[in-house]
């Protein structure tokens, strides 16, 4: 019975995620009380589901890596909260809300489905996995070319022209944007991409999906992406340090390309 | 018909001289009624800016000399003709044809690609052709200068990179902002040049500005004139971070604003980039802020040698530009050659024709009754025959025009011109 509650309870966390991928395109602000509330009952929820787990293990749900990362995420929930209560610190659910929701759903993927409800559900688990990775992928491409765009013209500017570029560049202000805003469709995708693998992957493959080294490095990408993000919008980070932002979590993204692309010509 | 450009510019005289030679609005209707009457133009055109006076007129014959153009110039403006003789310069036919290209195209101006002057002409051929001084050969010639100018500015990057301190940080401002629209200037210090400088930004698109003086009154004048606020003097660094570009003009001996001042307004304004324009002696910013992350700061030497390389990158641009208006002044020569020989064409087409018809109709009785079919076989026939007949001459005529009368064999297009007259007794109306 604990993974209903569970599974309530991610569901519920799941609306903080929304919250967060809003405010990152500048709709999200009103929702945060709701989203906050969503939160809150679903860490009661989770509360709910951790008790009966311990009820029906006759211990503490600390005995492999999902109870323990179900365990974590609530704790963090439960810190959150009492922080927000006494200081009113909004800006730490932009990391905290999609964190606290990937623990408990990897902690949820305990309690495996244990087949898919048609070839054609299990297509399109992975054909959405592939195909928002896709588009993080080239938002990121994209953010990283604008990255070096905006190297060379702040280089041409604070050298006061000395070294003439060879392109006309765009303003630094449109190429922040133009990486902002890449960083922003970049994060959106990737979760969603990540969400869709560990769903596939946890139906697909049971208990072992977390020894997965795609998946693993798939989730790492995305909890870089995720502190830089948190970094970005609660230290106003902009110009040169988004750039270079934008770089390394394409960089990072590369690497788990190259897991993928790996295990493919391996196991062939 | 003959073309030419006669006057005086910024090369040839000195402003002393310009100032005095500078035609009014109101003169122009009387001085291009001179030019046609006294002068002898039979179309005339006066282009008068601070920096150039040009006569542009056409002549059934030879040209005016110089002279009679500086006395034209002296009588209009009251000056002694003899004081402007050695200022004066004359361009005739392609020269001048060259030379009005040259100045649409803005190379022959003191800054070079500037685009004023295209205004200035176009202006100039609105009056002239209001006070009905425009025919048909000045129409061609001086439409055909503002299509040249318009390909030059498309082609070439003539008019890209700013030419004045002013403009230069216009520029540099919309490198690092993107859009002006909706940012903050401060003008620290109201000298005449950070006036001028805001006008630049405010004519891109900047619509707050503060300004802030050691002396109230000035400010507040400067703040009328921008419709800005005033700030005081004391608390601007501290109201710094309200800012996106700082101009900053004042007399203070030491640096108003210090690398610590402009950090603490970035960290403020949560690392929005600031431009600082400090066009002060002694400089009223401190260099190394531009080490700053988000931290752009010009002084006036960095605003002049963006404005030298922009000018050494336009007189590259102009050999590009000049290349151009030599391929355009020969294409219009072409085209205005093959217009003198048109009449010509034309007459000798008539001449046969009539003698076709002639012909015809002195053998219509010999040849008894025809059927319409055998009427229209002949007039076919007989039309194929002159066109035949004049499908040589014509050519010719043609082909020595649009080679400028350097044809094979040929005298020239005048002399073939002729010859052809004689030889079809091509009637005189024609010409």
């Amino acid at each position: 019975m604990s993974i209903v509650w569970l599974r309530t309870a991610v569901a519920l966390y799941s609306l903080g995620l929304i919250y967060v991928l809003l405010f990152l395109f500048g709709k999200g602000a009103r929702l945060f009380i709701p989203a906050h509330i969503a939160f809150a009952t679903g860490a009661v929820f989770h509360l709910v589901a951790l008790v009966e787990l311990h009820q029906e293990l006759g211990s503490w749900p600390l005995n492999n890596f999902y109870e323990t990362s179900s365990v974590c995420a609530f704790l963090i929930a439960v810190f959150f909260l009492a922080i927000y209560t006494y200081y009113r610190i909004e800006v730490f659910a932009i990391c905290l809300f999609p964190l606290v929701f990937f623990m408990s759903l990897i902690g949820a993927t305990e309690f495996a489905v244990p087949n898919w409800a048609g070839l054609g559900v299990r297509n399109a688990y992975l054909m959405a996995h592939i195909a928002t990775a896709l588009v993080g992928y080239a938002a990121l491409i994209l953010g990283a070319l604008a990255s070096v765009f905006y190297f060379l013209q702040e280089r041409h500017l604070k050298r006061k022209g000395q070294t003439p570029p060879r392109l006309k560049l765009p303003p630094l202000g449109t190429l922040d944007q133009v990486i902002s805003q890449a960083m922003n469709v970049g994060f959106v995708a990737i979760t969603l991409a990540t969400i869709s693998g560990v769903i596939w992957a946890s139906v697909n493959e049971g208990m072992r999906w977390i020894f997965n080294a795609e998946i693993g490095f798939f989730l790492f990408t995305w909890a870089f992406y995720l502190a830089m993000m948190f970094l970005r919008i609660s230290a106003g980070w902009r110009g040169r340090r988004l750039a270079w932002m934008a770089v390394s979590v394409l960089g990072c993204s590369m690497l788990t390309w190259a897991a993928h692309v790996t295990r493919s010509v391996l196991t062939r | 018909m003959k073309l030419v450009v006669a006057g005086l510019n910024h090369r040839t005289a000195p402003v002393e001289v310009r100032e005095n030679l500078a035609f009014r609005v109101e003169d122009l209707a009387p001085a291009l009624a001179m030019l046609r009457s006294g002068v002898g133009a039979r179309e005339a055109m006066i282009l008068s800016t601070c920096n150039r006076v040009e006569v542009t007129a056409t002549f059934d014959t030879a040209g005016p000399s110089e002279e009679t153009i500086a006395a034209f110039l002296a009588e209009t403006h009251g000056v002694a003709a003899g004081s402007l003789a050695a200022h004066i310069y004359s361009y005739e036919e392609r020269q001048a044809i060259r030379h009005l290209f040259r100045v649409a195209s803005s190379l022959d101006s003191m800054v070079i690609g500037e685009p004023q002057i295209l205004g200035q002409l176009k202006q100039a051929y609105a009056q002239a052709r209001e006070h009905g001084a425009i025919g048909g050969y000045l129409d061609t010639v001086l439409t055909r200068a503002f299509s040249v100018a318009k390909r030059v500015r498309t082609e070439t990057e003539i008019g890209q990179n700013a030419v004045s301190v002013g403009y230069a940080a216009v520029e540099l401002a919309k490198q690092i902002f993107g859009s002006l629209h909706k940012k903050t200037v401060l003008i620290a210090g109201a000298g005449k040049m950070s006036e001028s400088t805001a006008k630049h930004l405010e004519r891109a698109g900047v619509t707050d500005i503060l300004i802030t003086n050691r002396t109230a009154e000035r400010a507040d004048q400067i703040a009328q004139v921008f419709r800005g606020r005033v700030i005081p003097y004391e608390d601007f660094p501290v109201r710094l971070d309200e800012a996106d570009i700082v101009i900053a003009s004042s007399a203070a001996p030491g640096y108003l604003l210090t690398c610590e001042q402009i950090k603490r307004a970035i960290e403020i304004r949560r690392n929005r980039p600031m431009f600082f324009i400090d066009i002060a002696v002694p400089r009223n910013i401190d260099p190394a802020a531009n080490d700053i992350e988000h931290a752009f700061v010009y002084d006036i030497d960095d605003l002049q040698r963006v404005v030298n390389e922009n000018l050494e990158g336009r007189s590259e641009v102009a050999k590009r530009a000049e290349a151009i208006v030599e391929e355009e002044v020969e294409r219009l020569l072409a085209r205005l050659r093959a217009r003198d020989v048109t009449p010509t064409i034309v007459g000798l087409q008539e001449q046969l024709e009539a003698v076709r018809s002639a012909e015809l109709a002195r053998f219509k009785g010999k040849l008894g009754t025809l059927t319409r079919e055998q009427e229209d076989a002949i007039e076919a026939m007989t039309r194929g025959i002159i066109n035949k007949i004049a499908h040589g001459p014509i050519s010719e005529l043609r082909r020595t025009a649009e080679g400028g009368g350097q044809g094979e064999g040929s005298g020239g297009s005048s002399e073939l011109v002729n010859l052809v007259r004689r030889v079809f007794r091509v009637p005189e109306r024609n010409r």
